[in-house]
């Protein structure tokens, strides 16, 4: 089970004021808090921790085929882990000047990512292309859509297939994450 | 307050976040910020810091939850404004 989300930073400082009066009280418990105003840059850890929720959000809803919901504040971060009630996620993140990914996983994934920074947001046409090459079909027998929870699928030859993929774009950037 | 009145300005505090315009000018009960808006998500968090300050009411973590579309959030704003 997946989950992907990026964050661009530029944008993130553009589109969102973190340090507004409640704002991060409504998304982070105390302990995440702390670790925000502990870090060297709160900012990249605001949004690090932001994407650990989100990617981990990912990951639980098609577990659990979950209508969509706001509640990042029932995701908690703790080290690399992001915990919800009682089932946990692993996270790996990568951080760049411009950018924060993480994906989350759970059990025994072999996913594959990959995020693209060249602005053409073509990482939907690249993961059909990736999707065709490794299953061997024509390109055109696959096809991408959203399940009626919003859960990204993949389809190839108009059936429905148990790939698990995650999908996530921000301002320049974005990736896919797809577990085969 | 009518549920016209509601609607009018729940429209007024999520136009600084919405990147459809589109969507905005067709904005129904049944609009969802993230899906038909384009909100970003780290927003509606914005989004319900202003439907706090400008309704005057506090939205726990349950009205949070739900409110991703226009017709939720006016049930959670009315249940609200009742219970104030």
């Amino acid at each position: 089970m997946i989950g992907n989300d990026i964050v661009d930073l530029r944008l993130a400082s553009v589109q969102s004021n973190w340090r507004r009066k409640g704002w991060l009280q409504k998304i982070f418990a105390e302990s995440e808090q702390n670790r925000i105003w502990d870090a060297e840059d709160s900012n990249h850890m605001v949004w690090k921790l932001w994407s650990m929720k989100e990617a981990a959000y990912k990951a639980h809803q098609r577990l659990f085929s979950l209508s969509p919901k706001y509640n990042p504040y029932d995701f908690i971060c703790t080290d690399s882990n992001v915990t919800v009630h009682n089932y946990s996620y692993q996270t790996v993140s990568k951080q760049t000047e411009n950018y924060v990914y993480t994906i989350a996983y759970r059990d025994q994934t072999n996913f594959v990512s990959k995020v693209f920074t060249d602005k053409s947001l073509q990482y939907k046409n690249k993961l059909v292309y990736y999707i065709a090459n490794i299953m061997d079909v024509n390109l055109s027998a696959v096809t991408l859509q959203k399940d009626r929870n919003g859960i990204p699928c993949v389809k190839i030859h108009n059936k429905i297939t148990d790939i698990a993929i995650s999908l996530s774009s921000h301002g320049s950037f974005s990736a896919f994450t797809v577990d085969l | 307050m009518t549920k016209e009145e509601l609607l009018s300005k729940l429209k007024t505090i999520i136009e600084p976040y919405v990147q459809n315009q589109e969507g905005l000018q067709n904005m129904s009960e049944d609009t969802n910020f993230i899906e038909d808006l384009e909100i970003n998500s780290a927003n509606l968090v914005d989004v319900i810091l202003d439907v706090e300050d400008e309704f005057g009411i506090e939205i726990d973590n349950d009205g949070m939850d739900k409110m991703l579309t226009v017709k939720a959030s006016i049930e959670v704003i009315q249940d609200k404004l009742a219970a104030k």
